[in-house]
């Protein structure tokens, strides 16, 4: 098990409580709720500013099976403004800004989440894609549509929350 | 008129279209209906969703109906049918068993003040306020083909195949399982998704050099449908284009939509048939498909030289334009014919029903012999 | 809550031949007999916006086509929309009185769907009248069903007058002197139609054309924008336009819900009946099976083996306020099918009767009825000129029996339900004399029953065991109407089945 690397900017907010393991970088006000568990397995994760990690959110940085034995450890970039609803677990190698993972929704780890994406409650995406920008994912049969607008929620919730 | 309209407004009549696929139902007096739901009920023991023509007797039928109507009256229309007159659209090739069963459904169970029931090939014609015409209704289960001259529905003439939704599903589903193997067992709702959305009727011109497979053939492009996230299913182009030939290939027999249509038109008397070939109807959910008419258009004058058809002299079809989508066309003719007074001068009432015990029928030769009697 | 919705172990039997869990059937206490939603009359009492749980009397609610006027729900998934502030920032930022101009807009938590999305302008206020979308081809429709209604009108009219002309005598005069048409035809003049009916106008026909609409020639070459393209749902939501891209979707009025009434069809009494108001959940009548027949519920049983001898504990329990007394009986359907076969009997004989004097028993029946419901308020509704009802015919109960059940000798009483009991430990001693091989222990209300079921011997492993029996109880009658003072009692009966479970293998 490789050492805990751990890199905190000023102005973010890490509860002690959340489980944190690998080379993980935290950008400024970002705010990591307790029980949150973050597992930078195969690379580094480096989360970007203003992002909110709600409580029992799995980020995982996996690669994908077949990329397995390269020699270049990938970087999971996580970009601002992203927000991580209670209990989604999110495999994705590679996450923009401005999305909204909502609760119990689970990200595989061959898709690649761009801008302003929405993955609904309970959605299951595991099918190999890039998900454009401002795709809303919804309902039990995961449909899709594009929304117009990134989403506009995430900056609200923290105000709240600070 | 003004007294009579009030009246009627407060007198609301439902009028009910039930399809194999989709139920119609709205008021008299609307321009559409209310709202079109799916002909399906969820089963007590199974607790799975059940088409309504899929019923294994006449018990199991009156449940379901019971149930359907049950949804109708009290989910959708919000009025007690108890004491109301109703207005039922239907295919004269409705089964008898399933008109019955509706019919016992609507004065027993419901009490229905009184039952009209309109062909719906006849009413189709009434929002084009033309009295004769060739109606062409493809829906799900089956493709009908009955011509109407002067108000009357010649039934001598009448076609049918089973070329509908059904039948293009079930294509669609081999069509696409050759080109997705990891995926079995579509379910219908899915199916149904991808022809609508994706796939189209082709031109003919095309379809030669789809099977000749010829070099100049160039697919229109693919597309990744997304199935429930975790997997996608891949619609080629050649499945897009292809997915509706069926109604266009002619079976054993000879027969396919094109050769209905002509052949309707060749059991008519000969001072008809120029008249109906220029005044086709095309009602029903499938025609709506995107190129469906004018392949249709091809299709009949290709057939026209056909040694079959050569004897008919026509050499031109002409559509209709209906002012309402196709899947309602005929429960909107339905609403005209309900909104005037035919609805207290034609309607089975409770009364007649109760004495008669069944529904009268063109195929009844009781009831045939009894209007001739009366109209002597 | 798993016995309401889990699965049907102990059913009731219907007087109409249903099988149903006791909390779905009614008891009607007119005719004391068990009714269920398949043999009662429903009837729509009230009309409220599931959303905003606002009351819409019935007139406004036909007039909005049955549609909540302020709730709206979303064209792409069909959950409720939520009204959204914009606030723009104020027109002049250096006057600090200048107020922040709200707009609003529409927003669907669900799939985040907005009304900006199909290009409709934010509205000034909250409640926002959100543009309609016209139908068309009304103008034509409009024309087309005016024509209709002349032409049957003139029909019509021409039927009555020749039915006039056949009469072999022409009464000259009514009542008020002699008529201006029998006036009109003595006097040589031709009847003149009715003032009010025109001459139906003619219509032009449509036109049919040979040009029709090809298909798209980008449809080879373009890529499909599948996000852009409705599902069929999203189309039948919206039936009159039916739109074919997203960008058409409008937002819907969200359809109206109903409170339903529910009334006997053999009595015309009401067996259920919601209050008016629809935040409450009270009912006005509420004649609840599972308020006047004892309740079984299922408690265990013995493994089950083909041909052997299981015990069954079942626990009784009295809702009513009555003691009563519990005889179990055999199932005996061949006594309900006969009760069919009598109904059907008497059904051809009732429709003789009806077709020959439909009229007399319709007078026959209204009188009744003022009578049977005076002490009754809530059933005036019925004098408004109802028809009498159709009774559903009872069917044979379709549940094959393979289990036997011991049909014990002695009977058994369950004491009335006592709320206060539940609290207090001391008070239970009822001083019953039990039969020690039918009743294992009881406290208050209840009784937990012990019977001996054999299921068949032909039976296999994990076939289903279904047994059942006819339970006799003695319900008290406490209709002042019907009964003065003296609370009446008799037996009723009904038959319960159960589903005991699989067969096991021997031992």
């Amino acid at each position: 098990m490789q050492r805990n690397n751990i890199k905190v900017i000023p102005g973010a907010l890490v509860c002690e409580e959340s489980k944190l393991r690998g080379d993980i970088t935290i950008g400024a006000g970002t705010i990591i709720h307790p029980n949150a568990s973050i597992i930078a397995e195969a690379g580094p994760i480096i989360i970007g500013e203003n992002c909110l990690i709600e409580e029992q959110v799995k980020i995982i940085h996996r690669l994908p099976f077949d990329q397995q034995n390269k020699d270049t450890t990938p970087v999971l970039i996580i970009g601002s403004h992203n927000v991580f609803e209670v209990d989604c677990t999110v495999e994705a190698p590679k996450i923009g800004n401005h999305n909204v993972f909502e609760s119990k929704c689970f990200v595989g780890n061959k898709v690649t989440v761009s801008n302003g994406c929405i993955i609904g409650a309970g959605c299951k995406v595991t099918e190999e894609q890039i998900l454009k920008e401002n795709i809303c994912i919804f309902g039990s049969n995961c449909q899709m549509r594009e929304c117009i607008d990134k989403p506009a929620v995430s900056t609200r919730k923290q105000l709240l929350l600070i | 008129m003004s007294t009579y309209q009030s009246l009627s407004s407060e007198k609301l009549t439902v009028v009910l279209d039930i399809g194999s696929a989709f139920t119609r139902f709205g008021f008299t007096t609307d321009f559409a209906p209310r709202y079109i739901i799916r002909s399906e009920v969820r089963c007590k023991k199974t607790n799975k969703l059940r088409k309504i023509c899929d019923y294994d007797s006449a018990d199991d039928l009156y449940d379901m109906l019971v149930e359907l109507i049950h949804i109708i009256y009290f989910k959708y229309a919000l009025i007690s049918p108890k004491d109301r007159p109703i207005v039922i659209v239907e295919s004269l090739l409705c089964p008898t068993l399933f008109r019955e069963t509706l019919a016992k459904v609507l004065f027993l169970q419901y009490e229905v003040s009184s039952i009209l029931v309109l062909p719906s090939h006849l009413v189709a014609l009434a929002s084009l306020a033309n009295d004769t015409g060739l109606v062409v209704d493809v829906g799900y289960k089956e493709a009908v083909v009955i011509p109407v001259c002067h108000g009357l529905p010649i039934l001598q003439a009448w076609q049918a195949l089973p070329l509908g939704g059904e039948h293009i599903h079930s294509h669609l589903k081999s069509l696409l399982s050759s080109s997705n193997t990891g995926i079995q067992n579509l379910p219908e709702n899915f199916l149904e998704d991808i022809k609508v959305r994706c796939c189209f009727v082709t031109k003919s011109s095309r379809v030669e050099q789809l099977e000749g497979g010829k070099p100049e053939y160039a697919p229109p492009p693919d597309v990744v449908y997304p199935y429930a996230g975790t997997e996608s299913i891949l619609v080629t182009g050649k499945v897009r284009e292809k997915t509706f030939e069926i109604l266009y290939e002619e079976d054993n027999d000879h027969l396919c939509l094109s050769t209905m249509i002509l052949d309707a038109i060749l059991k008519v008397n000969m001072d008809l048939r120029q008249k109906l070939a220029e005044n086709l109807v095309l009602i029903g959910g499938t025609v709506m498909t995107l190129g469906f008419k004018a392949r249709l258009k091809e299709e009949l004058q290709k057939q026209l030289n056909n040694d079959r058809y050569k004897v008919l002299n026509i050499h031109e079809f002409k559509f209709h334009t209906l002012p309402c989508k196709e899947n309602y066309a005929a429960w909107l003719g339905g609403a005209i014919y309900g909104a005037t007074e035919f609805l207290s001068m034609k309607a089975i009432s409770k009364d007649f029903y109760l004495r008669e015990k069944h529904l009268p029928d063109w195929i009844n030769l009781k009831d045939i012999n009894n209007t001739v009697s009366r109209t002597l | 809550m798993s016995y309401i919705t889990g699965p049907e172990i102990v059913k009731y039997a219907c007087t109409c031949g249903l099988l149903k869990p006791l909390p779905e059937l009614y008891f009607c206490r007119h005719c004391s007999q068990i009714r269920c939603s398949f043999c009662l009359c429903h009837a729509v009492d009230s009309f409220f916006c599931g959303k905003c749980s606002e009351n819409i009397p019935s007139a406004e609610a036909r007039h909005k086509k049955n549609r909540c006027a302020n709730c709206v729900i979303c064209p792409s998934c069909q959950q409720e929309l939520s009204t959204r502030v914009a606030s723009k920032g104020p027109i002049n930022p250096d006057d600090a009185k200048s107020a922040v101009k709200k707009s609003y807009y529409l927003s669907c938590h669900f799939c985040h769907w907005t009304s900006r999305d199909v290009g409709i302008p934010d509205q000034p206020s909250a409640t926002g009248c959100w543009p309609e979308r016209e139908n068309v081809h009304i103008n034509r429709l409009q024309e087309v069903l005016d024509v209709y209604q002349d032409i049957m009108l003139s029909q019509q009219q021409q039927k009555e007058n020749s039915k006039k002309k056949r009469g072999k005598f022409v009464s000259y005069t009514d009542r008020t002197g002699v008529t201006a048409s029998a006036l009109r035809r003595r006097i040589g003049i031709p009847d003149i139609p009715h003032a009010k009916i025109k001459k139906p106008k003619p219509l032009d026909p449509a036109i049919a054309k040979s040009e029709v609409e090809e298909l798209p020639e980008d449809i080879f070459t373009e890529p499909l924008k599948l996000m852009e393209i409705t599902t069929i749902d999203q189309r039948l939501m919206q039936p009159e336009s039916q739109p074919l891209t997203v960008d058409k979707l409008f937002p819907i009025h969200k359809q109206l819900t109903i409170k339903r009434s529910l009334r006997c069809r053999t009595c015309e009494h009401n067996v259920c009946k919601p209050e008016y108001n629809p935040t409450s959940v009270k009912f006005k009548i509420q004649l609840f099976a599972y308020y006047y027949i004892p309740e079984i519920r299922f408690v265990t049983v013995e493994p089950l083996r083909a041909g052997q001898t299981s015990e069954l504990i079942i626990k009784f329990t009295n809702p009513t306020q009555h003691q009563t007394t519990i005889t179990i009986f055999d199932l005996d359907l061949e006594e309900q099918e006969k009760y069919v076969e009598e109904q059907k009997l008497f059904d051809i004989i009732d429709n003789f009767e009806q077709a020959m004097s439909l009229e007399e028993k319709q007078q026959l029946s209204l009188p009744s009825l003022v009578m049977s419901s005076g002490s009754q308020p809530s059933s005036m509704y019925s004098l408004q000129s109802r028809q009498p009802s159709v009774i559903v015919k009872p069917r044979k109960i379709n549940q094959a029996v393979n289990c036997n059940v011991a049909i014990p000798e002695s009977t058994f009483i369950l004491p009335p339900r006592d709320d206060a009991a539940e609290y207090d430990d001391s008070s239970d001693v009822h001083n019953i004399e039990d039969d020690p091989k039918l009743v294992k222990w009881r406290k208050s209300n209840k009784a937990f029953i012990k019977l001996a079921v054999t299921p068949a011997a032909d039976l296999k492993i994990d076939d289903e065991v279904v047994c059942g029996f006819t339970m006799q109880h003695i319900y008290t009658n406490v209709i002042p109407a019907i009964v003065e003072n003296m609370p009446h009692k008799y037996d009723h009966k009904v038959r319960v089945f159960f589903r005991l479970g699989k067969i096991v293998g021997s031992e």
